[in-house]
């Protein structure tokens, strides 16, 4: 449960991220904790998608520069690889399920704003940073997910992306137990 | 970490179970690869399951920990986690109205073995994950989910260690 300062500092920096991914106001009034609930049914499900993809994207976007620039050590690239294939995995598996549905998901943006891009520990810092904000995403919003293939299916995606921040934890020094 | 094969048997189930989530485009699936998801009938289900599954879990720990005494830390934190997962379950099946937890089994000392720790894990955090539609209740999905989060983390971790250790 998210109290207090740290709270809302945590609540703080998913936001930024999601903000910077472009996500939609509504889901992230939710984020924010600003007490709004999203209205139980096929319209909220799909804002949730659509917020979910935004992020795969900002991800793919990271981890694509990451490795064309050669900013992960050299140990860890192939965790990299491996990372960047789940996410165009959980892109490709919501973006079916939203066509499924009749959506109409978000593409990528045609530019992220990246910040800064160091190599080495700091470069792996910032792909700590995108996978935290989605396993937050994820734990905030899929209690507010109707339909059952959905939430099946964000399930081994959060499981996905709680690996990918243990893995980076573990290789930044972090504590993971 | 694909070098085990590990990796790739965990990410064909989740493609799997993500084409079984586009359930008109999987009408071509064989009746066994979609049993291969265990289809939960209601939160009472899913709760009995992740109790067995956490019995199971927590014997091979306390196995480990004896044979294994540099293990302890890593043990004694999950075993935290798992206590308080506990406590969550027991006031979600008063809650939603459901009997207590069957009294678990005798825990029999495991063999100290990674890989099956590692999947008696797996299954633990499958349990979840597959439970999470049965459940029916927004509070109940949040509370599991956040357990799920634990638990995942317990399984990359069991993982590094056997990417460790080969």
């Amino acid at each position: 449960m998210i109290s207090g300062e740290a709270g809302a500092s945590r609540r703080d920096f998913v936001v930024r991220i999601a903000r910077a991914a472009g996500i939609s106001p509504l889901v992230l009034g939710v984020l924010a904790g600003r007490g709004e609930a999203l209205v139980p049914g096929e319209e909220a499900d799909l804002a949730i998608l659509y917020a979910a993809l935004a992020l795969e994207h900002h991800a793919i976007a990271l981890y694509d520069v990451g490795l064309e620039r050669g900013l992960f050590p050299a140990g860890l690239r192939a965790h990299a690889v491996e990372f960047r294939g789940d996410h165009l995995g959980h892109r490709d598996t919501q973006v079916a399920i939203a066509e499924e549905r009749g959506g109409r998901p978000p593409e990528a943006l045609a530019s992220y704003e990246l910040g800064p891009l160091q190599p080495g520990d700091r470069f792996v810092q910032r792909a700590l940073e995108i996978e935290v904000a989605a396993q937050r995403a994820y734990t905030g919003l899929i209690s507010q997910i109707r339909t059952r293939d959905y939430l099946l299916s964000a399930a081994f995606i959060l499981v996905d992306e709680v690996r990918h921040m243990t893995v980076w934890r573990r290789a930044l020094g972090l504590q993971i137990y | 970490m694909d070098s085990t094969g590990r990796q790739g048997a965990r990410s064909a189930r989740r493609r799997l179970l993500g084409l079984i989530a586009l359930s008109p485009a999987a009408a071509w699936l064989p009746a066994a690869a979609r049993l291969e998801a265990t289809d939960y009938a209601g939160s009472r289900e899913v709760l009995d399951a992740i109790d067995a599954f956490e019995v199971d879990v927590a014997s091979r720990l306390e196995a480990l920990e004896v044979a294994v005494p540099a293990a302890r830390a890593f043990v004694e934190s999950l075993s935290r986690d798992h206590l308080r997962h506990r406590e969550d379950r027991r006031t979600l099946r008063r809650r939603l109205g459901l009997e207590p937890a069957p009294s678990p089994p005798d825990a029999a000392a495991e063999d100290v073995d990674l890989a099956g720790l590692r999947a008696a894990q797996e299954a633990l955090v499958f349990a979840h994950a597959e439970g999470l539609p049965a459940m029916g209740d927004p509070a109940a999905v949040d509370t599991l989910a956040r357990h799920m989060v634990d638990l995942s983390r317990h399984l990359t971790v069991i993982d590094l260690w056997i990417e460790g250790e080969s």
